[in-house]
């Protein structure tokens, strides 16, 4: 039994050893200008019709007419990219834009407007998840449902020039020309392997795929026709690692130019990066809103009252503190900090969990009857699941009987779609910088407001938030969202907003700087990342 | 022996026609939609209705069998909702990995289980059955998750000996394998030593010791091929069992392999490729049974002869 004791102990040490000794070995034979990263999970495709998650490739390898800079805490520009000048006519619907001269793509061709034609037309008959974007666009209806077989509000002049009439004026319109969705193709080369064929996916941005090992990694390399600055990390290599600990232990060996620490646990960022990697840490604003959806078509949830006392029972605060550590400020409208037409006077809901008690018992409801049922999707973060657990705790305190149901991805998406879910808790990231992209996503129409359970019944609110594009003075806009915003949000306690996340990032030792996605994206531009 | 053999092979194909029926219809039970969780936010229901049809979910329940079933016996599983590729390709790309990371495995567990087994038979009671004996109850009693983090940690992290994840060489593979496998060594060095000991019992092992035989010799010799038969087995079942993926050391490691491709499409409710997965492996584990059956029957000889 001794020499059993001895033996243990003698392992012991030994990995003893190795878990204090070995300092690490970083920096070896890395090739100069190489960006290693890692991601999740792999594309499913590099065509961003077919995708709103696998941006990555889309935003490095193609170019969009516009982007959007960031030029300050929480302030961004719209850029013209692939555009040289552009003009509005007096009408707001008209646009008339010039490329810039001599642009190709990668494998040499040269980009033109009728590649921008192209791709309007492309992305509105693809059947993709975007064909929504250029919807605008004059004759994209009849486009899309196959009356018509070309564009209408798209006339290419030549091959630097083309016009773009909208069936209606919409403010938002060069905003939208940003997304990541309307990255410009090339007509010639375009093909049935489009997006999921290297060789077959040609874009004019920085960056070409010259390797792709499903479920591996992915290799982008500097594109040699790019109009722009050429980028300080020339090679990019994507690894597919699913664990987040594993992409932990690779950065801190050394193997991870850059590490996504939205994806690790919050107890690691805080005991070993907020310490030993600081001065490594670049910090974003992940532009967006948490929400918490309630179903006005529910037996209680269609009460305000009880919709009120909600609101009033959640300690966002605290949420904010206790579970993300204050990287996360609590938002009071719709429309998130970092957006256009950002409202930061709109009346803040209170916590105030006597108030919401005296609420319900106001409606004559007794103690525990109202009764709801929060769905919680199992691929949720835990930071989230976190979150629906102390909402649920909140609403308990407030005599509501709340219960937590957690389905599967594919079930929590189907019934969150028949507009027949209770309640749930979800995030909006914004794609383009403007307030259209998520007032008109969740309250533009009724089946915008049935797709997201929330069954919001006010038609002529939805008509406002519909006609709000239209209004081309910038303070009569955002007038008219603030309005609603308070509308929607303290008039009819439609939802209740929760937190906008921050988007924490850590740098290698070869990494000199790094601007994230001006809405804080996983996924970001290369040539941004400036290497050493 | 070939009928008891032909009628294994019969059995065989019932249960890969049962299992290739059972993952049919669970799948058009369960709820969810795969066609809503590829579209997401844009899922309207003329957009599911109309992609459901292109994909062909909106035929009849039989219709939809018999082109499941006519492609299956052809290889072809269909093309994956999420992943836009032939499941037949994404199979082949991920089989070899797991083939490496099973066998690797199944070597590591061998080796070290029979060799871990055979020593504390011999040494019963002794210092170093009790070392591998403790070893081996660690072995089985361990999470799998655990014991690869253990070792990303201090082998690859550490010591810089091993790369922590992904890559396709064998030494990528090492750390995968050991993990894996230390969980098999345990159950196969508690059972080889077990058999073992039952077997030097017997009255032949005496006449072999009688003869003059060395112990050595008595164990490889006479007692090894006998205590053998319950491991083998349970060698084949863990094969089988190895090669229908293993889902947290492929996701620790960064492997892709069969598992990790089985839980996204779970997750994914991507029909076409939970069929061609779960069929797949289904296949590899009755083989694997079948096999194990056979060789029993060559190497046992009361089998043989029943049969």
């Amino acid at each position: 039994m001794k020499k059993f004791a001895v033996l243990l102990l003698v392992l012991a040490m030994v990995f003893s050893f190795a878990a204090c000794g070995g300092e690490k070995d970083t920096q070896v034979d890395v090739e100069p200008g190489l960006l290693r990263v890692a991601m999740l999970s792999d594309m499913a495709t590099m065509d961003v019709a077919q995708t709103t998650d696998d941006y990555f490739v889309p935003m490095n390898v193609f170019d969009r007419l516009f982007e959007v800079k960031v030029v300050g805490d929480g302030v961004t520009d719209i850029v013209p990219s692939l555009v040289d000048t552009y003009s509005a006519a007096d009408d707001s619907v008209t646009y008339n834009f010039t490329l810039k001269e001599g642009l190709k793509f990668s494998n040499g061709s040269a980009l033109t407007a009728s590649d921008v034609q192209f791709t309007f037309e492309r992305l509105l008959t693809a059947g993709g998840v975007n064909d929504d974007i250029p919807l605008e666009v004059l004759g994209a209806a009849e486009l899309q449902a196959g009356t018509a077989d070309t564009l209408a509000g798209f006339v290419v002049a030549d091959d630097l020039n083309f016009s773009i009439t909208l069936a209606a004026p919409n403010a938002g319109f060069i905003a939208e020309l940003t997304s990541p969705a309307i990255s410009i193709v090339d007509k010639e080369t375009f093909s049935e392997g489009f997006g999921m064929k290297i060789e077959e996916t040609i874009g004019s941005g920085p960056y070409k795929v010259t390797e792709w090992v499903v479920n591996d990694h992915y290799t982008l390399e500097y594109n040699e026709n790019y109009w722009g600055t050429a980028p300080t990390a020339t090679k990019v290599v994507v690894n597919i690692v699913p664990d987040p600990s594993t992409q932990n232990l690779m950065y801190q060996n050394g193997e991870l130019d850059m590490i996504d620490l939205g994806e690790l646990d919050t107890s690691i960022v805080e005991s070993t990066y907020k310490t030993k990697y600081a001065d490594k840490i670049i910090t974003s604003r992940r532009v967006g809103l948490t929400y918490f959806a309630m179903n006005a078509n529910d037996e209680y949830l269609s009460d305000i009252n009880v919709r009120k006392a909600i609101q009033m029972a959640v300690d966002r605060d605290a949420i904010v503190a206790g579970i993300f550590n204050n990287q996360a400020t609590v938002e009071h409208g719709i429309i998130p900090a970092g957006v256009w037409g950002y409202n930061e006077d709109i009346t803040k809901i209170p916590y105030d969990l006597e108030a919401a008690k005296q609420l319900l018992t106001d409606a004559g409801y007794a103690e525990g009857e109202v009764t709801i049922e929060i769905a919680m999707d199992s691929t949720s973060s835990s930071g989230t699941q976190l979150v629906i657990q102390v909402i649920q705790q909140n609403l308990i305190a407030a005599g509501i009987n709340a219960q937590i149901k957690t389905y599967d991805e594919s079930s929590w998406l189907a019934l969150r779609n028949s507009g027949e879910m209770d309640c749930f808790v979800a995030t909006w990231t914004m794609d383009y910088n403007d307030p259209a992209n998520i007032m008109y996503t969740f309250y533009g129409s009724e089946a915008k407001t049935k797709i997201r359970s929330l069954n919001y019944a006010d038609t002529e609110v939805m008509a406002r938030v519909a006609a709000a594009s239209s209004i081309i003075d910038d303070d009569a806009r955002r007038a008219e969202y603030q309005a609603l915003e308070e509308i929607i949000v303290i008039e009819d306690a439609a939802w209740l907003p929760l937190y906008e996340n921050t988007h924490l990032f850590a740098i290698g030792d070869r990494v000199a700087d790094f601007t994230p996605h001006w809405a804080g994206y996983t996924n970001f531009y290369a040539i941004d990342m400036i290497m050493k | 022996m070939l009928k008891s053999i032909a009628s294994r092979i019969g059995q065989t194909l019932i249960v890969i026609v049962g299992v290739a029926m059972l993952i049919f219809f669970l799948l058009r039970i369960v709820p969810g939609n795969a066609v809503a969780t590829m579209m997401s936010e844009h899922a309207d229901a003329a957009t599911i209705a109309r992609i459901s049809a292109e994909l062909g979910l909106d035929k009849p329940w039989y219709v939809q069998f018999w082109i499941y079933i006519t492609g299956a016996l052809h290889g072809d599983f269909g093309t994956s909702y999420a992943l836009h590729r032939p499941v037949k390709e994404l199979l082949l790309l991920s089989f070899p990995n797991t083939v490496k990371l099973a066998v690797l495995a199944a070597l590591v567990a061998w080796i070290i289980g029979v060799l871990a087994g055979i020593v504390a038979a011999q040494k019963k009671n002794g210092f170093l059955d009790r070392i591998f004996m403790g070893f081996s109850l660690l072995g089985v009693s361990m999470p799998v998750f655990m014991v690869a983090m253990i070792l990303q940690y201090t082998i690859a992290y550490k010591l810089h000996w091993l790369p922590i994840s992904g890559g396709d060489s064998l030494k990528c593979f090492i750390l995968p394998a050991i993990a894996l496998g230390w969980n098999s060594a345990g159950s196969i060095a508690r059972l080889t030593r077990s058999t073992l000991l039952e077997v030097l019992q017997e009255d032949y092992i005496d006449t072999a010791r009688a003869k003059g035989r060395s112990q050595m010799g008595v164990i490889v010799l006479h007692a090894l091929r006998n205590a053998m038969l319950p491991v083998l087995t349970m060698m084949a079942l863990q094969l089988s069992s190895l090669l229908s993926g293993a889902v947290i050391t492929e996701t620790v490691f960064g492997i892709n392999g069969i598992g990790r491709l089985a839980v996204d499409a779970i997750s994914g409710r991507d029909i076409p490729l939970l069929q061609g997965t779960v069929l797949f492996t289904t296949v590899l584990v009755v083989l694997g049974n079948l096999v194990a059956d056979c060789l029993y029957t060559v190497l046992d000889p009361r089998i043989r002869k029943e049969a």
